[in-house]
């Protein structure tokens, strides 16, 4: 009954709002035998925070790469914006300019400083040549301190990504995706492996954007009580398959495909979730 | 004793055993090479080593200079062929390029690879006349075949999340190269740059065989009128000089590369 007490940080209403992200009947591989993704249909609304979780190898990651082109579905269809997201695609190249992505493992590159890795999410923005000679003009590299500043980063600036804590690695990694203006973000696995305090100033970074920037986050995670805080919908993955999309209504846990209460149901993933 | 009985007992190691020392001996009889005649030699080592003790001090400036020129020689061959195998190994990098461009590219680095840096300096021996220039073009072709092939190697090595996380933001192809591929990959280029230096002073040396310059020239010459004591002495700042490059080596690595690569210094959040 613990779980039914979890209320929402980020008080966003759950109206249904201009889509941002449709899949219809996904299917996904990465050889012609075995499919890592089946059926997936899902909708996320415009400015919420959509939470997908499940066990290793289910497929999240894979579904966070149909979304920002990286993987071209085998079967069904996926829209952003109504879009067909294809990273070949040069139509769909200004749309990935707003795009954040947050790998696994962060994508920081390593031998570079914080405040680099930061205005590599303003190269869009910049000229050719500019881009090429890295040469960022003045309002670019205040923006990006200002960022960093913002995600608690302020006088590591010029440390090289390295030397940084892991903590420290995601709050660059998301001051990357922030300096991009983005109006969707897919972030993988961001808050595994960190302690609760840590993982939710993550989240509460998040969360800000949300409000703040009108950002849809779309996040893979593990947590299941950490993603029924921060989501507005939790999308559960098994074996490639959704079988659950539910979220907080209130003071109760709603399963969102029946419209019913999911207690029993949550009870049970939490149990497996916590023994872990 | 446990390993030799390991090995003995197995009847597929045998055979390989076998048909090695079977290889062993055929080849050896093939070459005409001669225990025999290793064993007759040896007094002619010992006479070799003595005449060599009578060290001439007196052309220590001389073998420095040569030296000196040495390096300059290994020091623009490694500039200009390092300069050159950067954009060859982009090219020739798999994860940056279609099959029909880094395919033709890697047959030429492969023929390039082929001879060895003697024969390229007699090539521009032949090319451009005897002297140090004719060595510097052979060092930077041997530069170019090896260097390009660690990088692009090593470019294709560079973890995929970064790759990704910076084509995700929809960045041209020379974005992403000059923001992901060149900082991740400058370590193995520094280390493959000092690696290289090391190696083309050493080739550098004997180089002067062929009369391409350098102090091979002196030690060469020194050899065939048996002036042993001599030779030594071009030997031996060789020999100094080396060390003190893989010292300096060893300095230059622990300070840029090892550090960069396992991120010694961590700091808490």
């Amino acid at each position: 009954m613990e779980l039914l007490q979890i209320t929402s940080s980020s008080d966003f209403p759950l109206i249904s709002t201009k889509k941002i992200v449709q899949m219809n009947n996904v299917h996904a591989s990465y050889d012609s035998k075995n499919h890592i993704l089946k059926e997936i249909t899902l909708s996320i609304d415009r400015g919420t925070i959509y939470v997908i979780i499940g066990q290793s190898g289910s497929g999240k990651s894979t579904l966070l790469k149909l979304m920002n082109g990286m993987m071209i579905p085998s079967k069904g269809t996926v829209k952003i914006d109504y879009q067909t997201p294809n990273i070949n695609d040069p139509k769909f190249k200004s749309l990935m300019h707003n795009i954040g992505y947050i790998p696994q493992s962060l994508g920081l590159i390593k031998n570079i400083t914080v405040l680099e890795n930061t205005l590599i999410g303003a190269l869009p923005r910049l000229g050719k040549i500019h881009a090429l000679l890295k040469i960022f003009p003045e309002e670019e590299i205040r923006e990006a301190k200002k960022i960093l500043k913002q995600v608690g980063l302020e006088g590591k600036e010029y440390r090289k990504a390295y030397m940084l804590s892991g903590g420290e690695k995601r709050r660059v990694a998301i001051a990357r995706a922030f300096m991009q203006k983005p109006t969707l973000l897919l972030a993988d696995e961001i808050v595994s492996e960190l302690d609760s305090v840590t993982a939710r100033e993550i989240m509460n970074l998040i969360a800000d954007a949300q409000k703040t920037m009108n950002l849809t986050a779309i996040m893979v995670h593990h947590d299941l009580q950490l993603a029924l805080e921060y989501a507005n919908r939790v999308a559960v993955i098994k074996e490639g398959e959704k079988i659950l999309e539910i979220g907080i209504e209130g003071d109760k846990i709603v399963d969102f495909q029946t419209g019913n209460l999911a207690t029993d149901e949550i009870m049970e993933m939490y149990s497996t979730d916590t023994k872990k | 004793m446990k390993l030799w009985r390991c090995i003995l007992l197995t009847p597929k190691n045998n055979l390989l055993i076998g048909v090695i020392i079977a290889l062993l001996i055929a080849t050896s009889y093939n070459i005409g090479a001669n225990p025999v005649d290793f064993v007759k030699g040896l007094p002619n080592l010992a006479i070799i080593a003595s005449e060599m003790t009578a060290v001439e001090p007196s052309l220590f400036v001389t073998a420095f200079w040569s030296m000196f020129e040495t390096i300059q020689m290994a020091f623009i061959g490694t500039i200009v062929g390092i300069v050159i195998s950067l954009p060859l190994s982009m090219l020739a990098a798999r994860n940056l390029n279609s099959k029909y461009v880094y395919v033709p590219i890697r047959a030429i680095l492969a023929a390039i690879r082929t001879f060895p840096s003697i024969l390229w300096a007699i090539l521009f021996v032949i090319m451009v006349g005897l002297g140090p220039f004719s060595g510097v073009l052979a060092i930077i072709m041997y530069t170019i075949g090896f260097v390009t092939k660690l990088q692009y190697e090593s470019i294709e090595t560079i973890d995929s999340d970064p790759m990704d996380a910076v084509r995700s933001i929809g960045v041209s192809k020379l974005q992403l190269i000059r923001y992901v591929v060149l900082p991740e990959s400058a370590p193995h280029l520094l280390s493959q740059m000092l690696y290289m230096f090391d190696y083309n002073v050493r080739q550098t040396s004997i180089l002067g065989l062929v009369g391409a310059g350098g102090i091979g020239f002196y030690i060469i010459n020194y050899i065939k009128f048996f002036e042993y004591g001599k030779a030594v002495v071009f030997m031996l700042v060789v020999l100094f000089v080396v060390l003190v490059i893989d010292w300096v080596s060893v300095k230059i690595r622990d300070k840029y590369i090892v550090k960069s690569q396992h991120g010694i210094e961590v700091t808490t959040t």
